[in-house]
């Protein structure tokens, strides 16, 4: 019905229509494409933090089993490994000495944190995440990337840390975490299982948490409600839930946002609508003649509808380029602090947008079709200008 | 669960789709109360000026509505990773009552734009505007389809709770007899992969005789048997060629397809499939048109065409399902 070739010269017409009124039309596509470049670096930036703490957590144990008392988390004695040697299914039981170190010169917090590598089935695999250096034999500690540079100096061999008891204890550089991991290990210190004992001065026969290993991924639900029934004092957590959680908090916060972008979007909506319907004389003259030389009303609104196209994908991939450019290389500083927590040692995370259709579709939705949809009565207005306005 | 960026897109998608229905559905009441061609009043004018705006209204309120439908299906996949239990868009859509009606209802809705377009392409093929009040009341129909899609999003996102346990694909579209959260029961798979291709014979056979002569029977036949042929098409990408094109014989899943792991493939395997769906129903429909206002050469000229898409996109839409399956019966594996 509507031939290829009419609608290519009407692009044509829109483009050089566009052209003639380039004040205005690079007006609308420069506060459309900061609306774009805003809501697309939030939906970017949680994705790439997502998927990092996705692909962080693909090494984490499958469950985690922490004592409660009170409704707190204490520490777990080492007894209840054995409760659970009567459960089939369970690879290993590593325990885990965890806890929080404040530095008082920096005041920052600090993660201290002492396993046996050794005793995890995929332990040998954490010297994947050391950058430099090897796993930490006794009185030896692998640093985050954070903590190096604050701790060490960059180039310190051994420095020392206080006991409760203010008492020092010394400890020797045996490596660094490499800079993927830091959403992770940027302020984290890995030592032996003894040494963070001693740091915290915590008794012998305890840990801080039970990880449990499980040979066959899908029976991990199965054991976690085991192992609730069999220690109900404790609270059993899944790798899943965790990734789940931190998804949802990711999700929530970037909703939140948008939510305050949303203003801005109909801000920009309403003086996008403002600028379509204020027809100066000239452009009335244009319609009236078109529709002179035998244009039909259908015909301004196809003309319209392709100036709308138009200056929406330029606006689009112009903010969606910026906001990958603002991601990638500017490390989304503008929006960092509102999705990460607000701790004193941020993670100087690297990173990684990836351009996905489902994403593109998301914010398409979001920011395209509320412009088309706000200058389609408007641009009917203008095409229903009669033939004859331009005699009077 | 609104307060996410896919919750919030989808619920600006429809309602600006629905203000866009409203305000042609004005014009369709007003069009219908006062419509007289012999008058040259300002009114009929003013009338005449607005039918243009009601017929772009609609045509944007389909494009919204076919993007509203991709980006449900895309935002089901992602909410997937945060219900937990659920590992899949299937998951994620049967986490409450709502999501599966709100699917159909937006395909359904697709459709009704489409035909609606169809029949005003014809009516303005004619000075006489013959189609006119049956244009209007079907517009005015369609607004309360539009509403019920709208209250059913609205409801299924609202009842989306990131804690509720649901079961993920490998449940619900498995094959373990007796589960209750079985979708599609034990099809077996030699009967209808032979009842898939068959009909699809069937319908190139019809569409390309039509193509020569259109037979008025023929042609409601052959729009029955497209009906019936979605359904078998839906059924068997579940059951049959899905697991093929994941290469996991127990993933049945009609949405993972869509993802960017399998190359985007189902958007080319729905996107075949549901537009030669609406020309071969569509042509049937155009058969309702009388002949007596004299828009016959019109009609058959879009019948033809209907059949040629119809036609092809079928044959496009069998090649591109079956590819995996065939590559994996005659190689015997993925084929390198």
């Amino acid at each position: 019905m509507i031939s290829f070739a009419r609608q290519l010269n009407l692009i044509d017409y829109s483009l050089s229509s566009l052209w003639r009124r380039r004040g205005k039309s690079l007006g609308v596509m420069v506060v459309f494409a900061g609306v774009i470049f805003l809501l697309a670096s939030f939906q970017m930036t949680t994705r790439a933090l997502t998927d990092a703490a996705a692909d962080l957590l693909a090494y984490a144990p499958e469950i985690t089993i922490q004592k409660m008392t009170a409704g707190r988390q204490e520490s777990i004695p080492l007894e209840y490994q054995e409760k659970l040697s009567s459960i089939w299914g369970i690879r290993a039981i590593t325990p885990r000495v965890w806890g929080y170190y404040f530095n008082e010169i920096s005041g920052a917090n600090y993660t201290i944190l002492g396993l046996d590598p050794h005793s995890m089935p995929l332990g040998d695999q954490l010297g994947q995440a050391i950058d430099t250096g090897a796993l930490p034999e006794a009185h030896e500690v692998v640093l985050g990337q954070g903590v190096n540079a604050e701790v060490a100096g960059g180039d310190k061999s051994i420095f020392s840390l206080f006991r409760p008891d203010l008492s020092l204890k010394a400890f020797a550089l045996a490596g660094t975490f490499k800079a993927e991991t830091n959403l992770l290990t940027y302020d984290t210190l890995f030592m032996n299982l003894d040494d963070a004992r001693d740091l915290f001065a915590m008794a012998e026969d305890m840990a801080t948490d039970l990880c449990v290993t499980v040979a066959n991924p899908s029976e991990v639900s199965t054991i976690a409600k085991k192992i609730a029934a069999l220690l109900p004092d404790t609270r059993v957590v899944t790798r899943q839930q965790v990734q789940k959680t931190y998804q949802a908090v990711f999700g929530w916060r970037s909703g939140f946002a948008s939510i305050c972008l949303l203003t801005a979007l109909a801000s920009f909506i309403i003086f996008a609508w403002d600028k379509a319907s204020g027809l100066t004389p000239e452009e009335r003259k244009e319609i009236s003649v078109l529709k002179i030389i035998g244009w039909q009303t259908s015909d301004v609104l196809v003309l319209r509808f392709w100036e709308g196209v138009i200056v929406s994908l330029v606006s689009f991939v112009v903010g969606y380029t910026l906001a990958y450019i603002h991601v990638s290389f500017f490390e989304a500083s503008l929006f960092r602090p509102i999705l990460l927590g607000w701790s004193v040692l941020h993670p100087a995370l690297r990173l990684r947008p990836s351009v996905e259709l489902g994403e593109t579709l998301l914010i398409l939705c979001l920011t395209v079709v509320p412009y088309l949809a706000a200058t389609v009565i408007p641009a009917w207005r203008a095409a229903i200008i009669p033939a004859d306005s331009a005699l009077n | 669960m609104f307060l996410s960026a896919w919750s919030l897109a989808l619920s600006l998608l429809s309602l600006v789709a629905l203000i866009l229905t409203v305000i042609a559905t004005r014009t369709a009441v007003k069009v219908l109360r006062w419509w007289d061609p012999a008058s040259d009043s300002n009114r009929q004018i003013r009338l005449e000026n607005e039918t243009w705006l009601s017929s772009t209204l609609v045509q944007y309120g389909m494009g919204f509505q076919i993007l509203s439908l991709l980006l449900f299906v895309l935002a089901a996949d992602h909410f997937s990773q945060v219900i937990s239990g659920a590992m899949c868009a299937t998951g994620a859509l049967t986490a409450n009552a709502y999501g599966m009606p709100t699917l159909l209802l937006k395909i359904l809705g697709a459709f009704f734009y489409g035909f609606w377009i169809v029949l005003h392409g014809f009516d303005i093929r004619s000075e006489q505007y013959p189609l006119l009040k049956a244009k209007y009341i079907a517009l005015v129909c369609l607004l309360p389809l539009l509403a019920v899609d709208v209250v059913s999003q609205t409801l299924y996102l609202a009842n989306l709770k990131p804690d509720i346990i649901t079961s993920c694909c490998a449940v619900v579209f498995g094959e373990g007899g007796g589960d209750s959260g079985n979708l599609l029961g034990a099809v077996p798979q030699g009967t209808l992969s032979m009842l898939f291709y068959g009909i699809a014979l069937v319908l190139v056979f019809c569409g390309s005789f039509l193509l020569r002569c259109l037979h008025p029977l023929l042609l409601w036949l052959n729009g029955l048997v497209w009906l019936l042929f979605v359904g078998v098409s839906l059924v068997a990408i579940t059951t049959i060629f899905s697991s093929y094109i994941y290469a996991m014989p127990y993933h049945h899943c009609p949405f993972c397809i869509l993802k960017p792991e399998y190359g985007y493939i189902g958007l080319l395997i729905y996107g075949t499939l549901l537009p030669a769906a609406f020309f071969g129903i569509s042509g049937a429909l155009a058969e309702l048109i009388p002949t007596r206002i004299g828009l016959d050469a019109v009609v058959h000229r879009f019948q033809k065409t209907a059949m040629l898409l119809s036609t092809l996109l079928l044959v496009l839409f069998v090649l591109v399902v079956s590819y995996h399956f065939v590559v994996y019966r005659l190689m015997g594996g993925e084929g390198g």
